[in-house]
């Protein structure tokens, strides 16, 4: 996924494509009998520093090379950067994940939940969203000095802006995955929180049933200390429980008077 | 208090007489607030003898000041100043106002609307 977000890719790529536009435009412009020589032909020779303006001679190695890369199209995962995000198709719709994407500035947030999409189209996770949520605004007003002068005064703001990513019947271990990738590759100036559901079969009540006496009989112990008693029994056992906790004579104040 | 303070200062940020003074009694209240708990319970718990918890309204009125939370007040990191701070960043508002037009707390612009 990585790849997918390399500078330097991308840069190189877009440079192409605007060499092969402009040059078809010369050609156009210039001289219908050249556009038969193909337009990349004239692409490559502006790619081309020292044959620019001169007839091309015969092939080199890094002429070779760009006629390739001309003809052949880009790995579909690199296509795919330029398109729409695909997406899944959940078959249930039962939430699995909730994830809230929280940032200060828009292309941030944009940028994050887009690559969020995109990693979770090829860990197979149908996914619905990314909602815009309501902005968080926060204002604050001072005034402008730091003593008195209280008329005159100036408000800040703070926008949090936040976008919901839920996941659709997926795969718990991947849907860990899924969290684990964001996490590895966060973004600068993006929170992330997330809400996961694990489901389980209908047996889960039968394997409470079955635990529930062992559990019962270790927290017989402390249950028996909870809640107020009735009747004498409590007041029979307080010197017991207050054992350590009585206060010491000789602190308390009154004893030290009388002792003087 | 000299016989809570730290011998080494154990503070970073704006120090001060006064900032010192409240960390020192954050430090003492968290130190003995499970002692403060105990004794509360048991004052008002009233199926505990009249004795023990009359001695423990005495134990609790005993105690230190600086083991109450209600001393604590929170400072501006940035100045000391213990009026206009703002929570949410811990700081008063005239170093709030200064930082953010200087661009230091993220997100915190100019308003208008």
């Amino acid at each position: 996924m990585s790849l997918l977000f390399n500078p330097h890719l991308l840069a190189k790529f877009g440079k192409q494509s605007l060499y092969a536009v402009s040059a078809r435009s010369i050609t156009t412009t210039r001289n219908p009998d050249i556009v038969a020589k193909s337009s990349s032909n004239v692409s490559r020779s502006i790619n081309e520093r020292p044959a620019f303006l001169t007839e091309p001679e015969p092939r080199n190695w890094g002429e070779r090379l760009d006629s390739i890369n001309h003809k052949t199209r880009l790995p579909r995962s690199v296509q795919a950067v330029y398109l729409r995000p695909l997406r899944r198709k959940a078959e249930y719709g039962l939430p699995v994940c909730d994830l809230q994407l929280r940032s200060y500035s828009v292309r941030n947030v944009e940028l994050f939940a887009d690559f969020a999409v995109r990693a979770a189209y090829y860990l197979k996770l149908p996914i619905s969203g990314p909602v815009p949520l309501p902005r968080i605004i926060e204002r604050w007003t001072f005034p402008r000095s730091n003593f008195v002068h209280k008329k005159s005064q100036e408000n800040f703001e703070r926008i949090t802006l936040r976008r919901l990513i839920q996941i659709k019947d997926g795969n718990p271990q991947s849907v860990q995955t899924w969290l684990a990738f964001l996490r590895k590759h966060a973004f600068y100036g993006v929170g992330m929180k997330s809400n996961v559901w694990e489901h389980e079969s209908l047996d889960v009540i039968k394997n409470l049933d079955d635990t529930a006496p062992g559990v019962e009989s270790s927290l017989k112990v402390h249950l028996s200390q909870f809640g107020q008693q009735r009747g004498g029994r409590a007041q029979s056992s307080i010197s017991g429980l207050l054992g350590d906790i009585q206060p010491t004579k000789n602190r308390s104040p009154l004893n030290d008077v009388r002792k003087g | 208090m000299s016989l809570f303070r730290s011998k080494r200062l154990d503070i970073g940020g704006f120090i001060n007489a006064r900032v010192i003074r409240d960390h020192t009694k954050r430090k003492v209240f968290e130190q003995h607030e499970p002692e403060r708990q105990a004794l509360r319970y048991i004052i008002r718990n009233t199926s505990l003898p009249q004795r023990a918890r009359a001695q423990a309204q005495l134990q609790l009125s005993h105690m230190h000041a600086y083991t109450r939370s209600t001393q604590i007040k929170n400072r501006c990191v940035a100045g000391g100043i213990a009026r206009g701070v703002v929570r949410d960043f811990r700081i008063a508002r005239y170093q709030f106002r200064q930082q953010a037009l200087a661009g230091e707390l993220p997100g915190v612009r100019k308003a208008s609307w």
